[in-house]
């Protein structure tokens, strides 16, 4: 007789990530790495000005280099648009937008040949005069840049609750400030890449680093004059994503273009120069606020007008507004407020999605206004913010339902732990005490979803399974891995739920073909919604195991467990039989044959949005309090994050290897918006296209961090978890904003605090007070 | 986009490369760090034969005889890092050594490629000129190997541009052993430790003596289309008591004697007053040496 | 154009390859010899996903000359794992949560063998200022400095 299996749970431990040994040693081929039989390569030539005519192209000198096999202007296109607003023609014809506007590509037999290729193309140009600032770009009488946008007018989004106007009245103080928030971009490791191929019968094979691999289908055909039905994608192994392959942009289907004149594979790929300058990027904006709070700290209003630089095409960037107002409107009690947004065209690069979408921005404004207000009425920042938290069971305005909001608790809790008014004070008190370096404390907190947000026809996600005869288990799930981990969390799910060992688990979500729809990874969305759709398929496949356990044994099915690979008695652990033997035995019971597959469809309980943006868009969200610990340089102006304490209502930890990861990582990306990451864009030009003058954060740049999950299970995620990897990368700048005010007294509307900014302020006041005395 | 070379030659010998060099057309390469880079951006001007030095025996190495250090040209970033004749004579070209790039480009370049790229905000010169360092150009005339010397206080003349004509190797660079009392100090700064490319450096030495300097040195790169000495800044140091007051003038003197320009980097009101801070910290730390 | 005939050894085994002058020694691996594991990241030497192992010192790949590897030994990250064991920085980057897209895996790992080399128990200042070539976008670094320590340790 076996041994009783004790019951064990992997939620909450660390589990290795399944594709991290073939990473390890070079095994894994990435799509950057990938080559098919006769593949071409393939290379876009691009505008080299921001809004022109284009008089002439003449490719014939291209066309004559050895090797050359194709070369595509607009002229060989369907000229039908790809993304949001469908305003972006894959190749671009008479006029120039931008400088990363496709005029030309070409496919050759090597990269040599088509780098030589590239430099032969003729373009002439007549110059028209460009915009740069969607301010004036909106003046009366600025030149039209898409003849149907009148006005230069893309997206605007609009948001109205209260009386804006009674609450100011009400308050006694009111703020009335605007912020700049810059350009940034996601520095993939993995450049821009896409394989595009043929079959014979005409279907088309995309080999790209999508996040959204079924719309993307919906979204990539009209362009082709193709159904999407005959798209097959697949997902090779990217370095990176973070937000910026939701959209089609042109290089996927310009590639396609080639793949179909050559009738052979073609590998489009992005130089480092070109992943820079030509990627979509994080929205900018400019926020007018004002916010109003009482002498006793409530605060009574915000109304927020925001500006967004549309670029010359649409993407996602435009419909960051609709994250950037659930902040403004339900982070922290306001009872009235309002929000609008226009986006206007110019001749700039344009946005897309970027981890935090929206929501990094308006944080950067409310967490700094927030410190504001305290100031305003003499409170510390940590009483003000837990006097103006929600509690459990509040709905924001726009109908966020905070079932839980653990808001106040990560507050006190992240004060606690990092002693921060003591701190506080004491780094106050320092100021201007001479000294060269100076330090200082400051907090931020936001909100965000952590169970998706019902944007499309359908948030879910769906799943299928199968055991085969050795109680291994396929999973095979819509939802992308691009490198967050989500793989071994799925794994983690399933694995509990089916009592075996993680290593009997494979993984398939790599081929629209084979897997069932996903809307995308994305919205901090697939741990919620991905988990619950394998868990409960897994679920299934458990039930009908135990079922076909019961009929074989003199125990109940609800009297069984499954755990360690065996059947097992749920009270006492004592096996009754080994799931790989009765899997054998319910396939080859003759005409009573069962296979266990099973499938599953979770569509979240969210609701999308309806008039004037309300709606409980997610099925859960999730806050966060992060506290910043940094010293000053007064002299240079370099700001030295020394610690960063992230406290965080994560519902519940799965992986916990995976958890600190993605906290760890989007920490660098806050930190890098805060304090050094700054694409200088001249003249609708990107002049630091290279990672000498784009300063992502390096090795010697970490900080001390320390997190601390609340852990309180989510009613409707699977175990308890929801999403987590979008806080991190939204709280830090602020808090290191405020941090840097607690040091120095001096405050920045606009981020990066790169050493020069920093530097002049410094030297600014200095000279103020010194012209005072 | 790879430089199209008709030819490779791998140097055995100065005679050799020199040699080389005399027929013309040559693109030379040690370290390659800075080559690799340059001819992506432009494969335009470049010799289209790539003469490999790196195998040229016994320029790599530091020694020192009578009073004169030698660095041979091959001599890498880490081996400055490491070197015992450095540590003894001049450990300031270490300190300004592990300020440079990252471990990998510091195990690739050399000094001569350092002093050849002649950019204006390239590390290793900055200490080097400190040291009143003089390099040795060799060339072939008349069937052997000629050498002539040229201080490196006078060997550049533009960004990227020296004296050295397109037939010339550069072999080594020398300095006089400082004299007792002799501190050197490097400042660098930029916005991140690593990879940085000097928004600016500097370099100040002397002979202790009185809280100040004898036979002051101060030398800036990144302020001035070459690395330079600022010689009215020496004269301002030089025999200077330093303490708060005699250091903020001599930053004033500092502040005239440097132009830099506004790039993308950072504008000439920040380097102007890094020249300040940078130059403070030194003194400051000289001061209290 | 004419090519160039070199000899070297790649992970402990003799190849003769010819190569244009102007060839990178990250492209001759990707491109001729299908070791892929080194990355094209930047080809400017500014993120260290090229790195590899030449006659026992790190460098970026992507500078270096392949004609300067003619007599020379080059290891790559596919040349570190010498059994059905994972060489013991590979597991420790695996056991730690330090690989998440893994892109910049093989230049860290091959950056981290070398800096072991170096010194067999480094501090966190070292560890940092060894690494501080490599760039990472994903991990934030701080699973990276945890995998080094648990290798130092093996």
């Amino acid at each position: 007789m076996s041994e009783a299996i004790e019951k064990t749970t992997l939620i909450g431990k660390s589990i290795t990530k399944p594709d991290a040994p073939d990473k390890s040693n070079g095994r894994t081929r990435y799509i950057n790495d990938m080559v098919l039989p006769r593949m071409l390569v393939a290379k876009i030539k691009r505008s080299d000005r921001a809004h022109a005519k284009v008089l002439s192209i003449d490719t014939s000198k291209a066309a004559a280099v050895p090797g050359i096999q194709a070369i595509v202007t607009a002229d060989d296109t369907p000229m039908v648009g790809v993304g949001v607003t469908k305003d972006n023609p894959p190749l671009k014809k008479d006029i120039v937008l931008s400088m990363r506007d496709e005029l030309v590509a070409v496919a050759g037999e090597t990269e040599e040949a088509v780098d030589k290729a590239l430099a032969l193309i003729e373009i002439e140009y007549e110059d028209l005069p460009a915009i740069f600032d969607p301010a004036e770009a909106l003046e009366e009488g600025a030149h039209q840049l898409h003849d149907d946008k009148p006005g230069n007018l893309s997206l605007g989004y609009q948001t109205v609750h209260g009386d804006i106007k009674q609450a100011e009245k009400d308050s006694d103080h009111v703020l009335d400030e605007v912020y700049d928030v810059h350009y940034v971009t996601h520095v993939c490791m993995g450049p821009g890449c896409v394989i595009a191929d043929f079959d014979t019968h005409g279907k088309l094979t995309m080999y790209t680093q999508t996040q959204y691999p079924y719309n993307y289908k919906m979204d990539l055909a009209p362009s082709l004059g193709m159904h999407p039905g005959d798209i097959r994608v697949i997902q090779p192994p990217v370095g990176g994503a973070f937000g910026s392959k939701l959209d089609v942009y042109p290089f996927e289907p310009i590639a396609v273009f080639l793949a179909k004149k050559t009738r052979r594979p073609v590998k489009l790929f992005f130089s480092r120069e070109e992943e820079f300058s030509a990627s979509p990027t994080r929205q900018p904006a400019r926020f007018h606020i004002r916010a109003g709070v009482k002498n006793d700290g409530t605060l009574t209003f915000r109304d927020v007008d925001a500006l967004l630089n549309n670029g010359s095409h649409t993407s996602w960037g435009a419909t960051t507004p609709f994250v950037m107002m659930r902040t403004f409107t339900g982070h922290f009690r306001v009872p009235d407020v309002e929000f609008r947004s226009r986006a206007a065209y110019t001749n700039m690069p344009y946005a897309g999605s970027f981890r935090g979408y929206g929501n990094v921005q308006a944080t950067y404004v409310t967490a700094t206004v927030m410190d504001k207000l305290a100031e305003a009425v003499n409170m510390d920042p940590i009483s003000f913010r837990l006097m103006n938290a929600q509690k459990a069971g509040e709905i924001t305005p726009q109908n966020s339902k905070l079932e839980e909001c653990l808001l106040g608790e990560c507050i006190e809790t992240a004060a606690e732990k990092t002693n921060f008014l003591e701190q506080y004070n004491a780094f106050k008190a320092e100021q201007d005490t001479p000294g060269r370096y100076k330090k200082g404390i400051g907090i931020a907190t936001s909100f965000h979803n952590a169970g998706g947000a019902k944007i499309h026809k359908s948030d879910g996600c769906g799943t299928v399974i199968m055991l085969d005869d050795y109680a291994r288990a396929t999973v095979i799930t819509g939802a992308s891995e691009i490198g967050q981990g989500i793989d071994a969390v799925l794994t983690q799910i399933v694995a509990e739920e089916l009592g075996i060992p993680t290593e009997s688990i494979t993984l398939v979500n790599n081929d629209s073909a084979i897997g069932p729809w996903d809307v995308g990874v994305h919205a901090s969305r697939t741990t919620f919604i991905a988990g619950n759709s394998a868990k409960r398929a897994a679920r299934k496949a458990r039930d009908q195991i135990l079922d076909a356990a019961a009929q074989r044994s003199n125990v109940a099915a609800e009297d069984l467990d499954l755990r360690g690979g065996s059947v097992v008695q749920d009270n006492n652990g004592v096996p009754v039989m080994k799931i790989d033997s009765l899997l054998r035995k319910m396939h080859f019971a003759g005409e009573d044959a069962e296979l266990v597959i099973t499938h599953d469809y979770y569509e979240p309980p969210s609701e999308p949005e309806g008039d004037n943006h309300v709606g409980d868009i997610s099925a859960a969200y999730s806050h966060g309090a992060y506290v910043a610990e940094v010293t000053v340089d007064t002299w240079t102006g370099v700001v030295k994050v020394d610690k960063m304490t992230a406290v965080q209502d994560v519902g519940r930890v799965v992986n916990k290897l995976g958890i600190e990861g993605q906290m760890e990582g989007g920490i660098a990306f806050g930190i890098g918006y805060g304090l050094t990451e700054e694409m200088i864009i001249e003249d609708g030009e990107v002049k630091n296209p290279n990672f000498r003058d784009y300063k992502v954060m390096t090795a010697p740049e970490a900080p001390e961090l320390e997190f601390h999950f609340i852990e309180n299970d989510d009613p409707d995620g699977p175990f308890g978890a929801k999403g987590i990897a979008e806080l991190p990368t939204i709280i830090p700048a602020p808090a290191i904003a405020n941090a840097v005010y607690n040091a120095i007294g001096i405050r920045f509307n606009n981020p990066p605090l790169t050493p020069e900014k920093v530097a002049r302020a410094i030297v600014e006041k200095q000279a103020a007070k010194m012209a005072a005395e | 986009m790879m430089i199209e070379y008709e030819e490779y030659l791998a140097a055995t010998s100065v005679a050799e490369a020199t040699q080389a060099l005399a027929n013309g057309n040559v693109t030379v390469v040690a370290g390659g760090t800075d080559l690799m880079v340059q001819t992506a951006a432009s494969g335009r001007g470049m010799g289209t034969t790539l003469l490999n030095v790196r195998r040229i025996a016994d320029l790599r190495g530091v020694t020192v005889d009578g009073g004169r250090v030698t660095i041979g040209a091959l001599t890498t970033i880490t081996d400055m890092l490491t070197d015992g004749v450095v540590a003894d004579t001049a450990p300031v070209l270490a300190e300004t050594a592990d300020r440079f790039a990252s471990n990998q480009i510091r195990n690739m370049a050399t000094i001569g490629g350092n002093i050849c790229n002649a950019s204006p905000a390239g590390d290793m010169i900055i200490p080097l000129m400190m040291l009143d360092a003089d390099v040795e150009l060799s060339s072939w005339v008349e069937g052997a190997v000629a050498t002539r010397t040229v201080a490196l206080n006078e060997f550049f003349t533009g960004p990227g541009k020296s004296v050295k004509t397109a037939n010339e190797l550069l072999t080594s660079v020398s300095f006089n052993r400082p004299a007792e009392g002799f501190v050197g100090q490097f400042g660098k700064t930029g916005p991140r430790p690593a990879l940085e490319i000097s928004m600016v450096s500097v370099a100040v030495g002397g002979v202790a003596s009185n809280g100040g300097l004898t036979n002051a040195r101060v030398v800036y790169g990144a302020v001035a289309p070459t690395p330079i000495r600022a010689s009215n800044t020496e004269a301002a140091l030089e025999g200077t008591s330093l303490d708060d007051a005699s250091i903020q003038s001599v930053l004033d003197v500092a502040d005239s004697e440097v132009n830099p320009i506004s790039d993308v980097r950072a504008s000439d009101w920040y380097l102007r007053h890094l020249v300040r801070v940078m130059t403070q910290e030194v003194l400051e730390s000289v001061a209290n040496v | 154009m004419s090519e160039v005939n070199i000899t070297l050894t790649v992970n402990g085994e003799k190849r003769h390859v010819s190569v244009a002058p102007g060839l990178s020694v990250l492209n001759m691996l990707r491109d001729k010899l299908d070791l892929t594991g080194a990355k094209l990241v930047c080809g400017e030497g500014e993120c260290g996903a090229c790195t590899v192992i030449v006659d026992g010192t790190s460098v970026n790949s992507c500078l270096m000359y392949a004609v300067e590897l003619d007599g020379r030994e080059v290891t790559t990250v596919e040349g570190l794992q010498k059994s059905e064991k994972l060489d013991p920085v590979q597991q420790a980057f695996v056991d730690k949560g330090a690989i998440q897209c893994g892109y910049c895996t093989p230049g860290m790992v091959m950056q981290t063998t070398h800096l072991l080399k170096q010194t067999g128990k480094p501090t966190e200042e070292q560890i940092r200022r060894g690494l501080e070539g490599n760039v990472c976008r994903c991990t934030g670094y701080t699973k990276i400095f945890e995998a080094v320590n648990q290798a130092a340790e093996g």
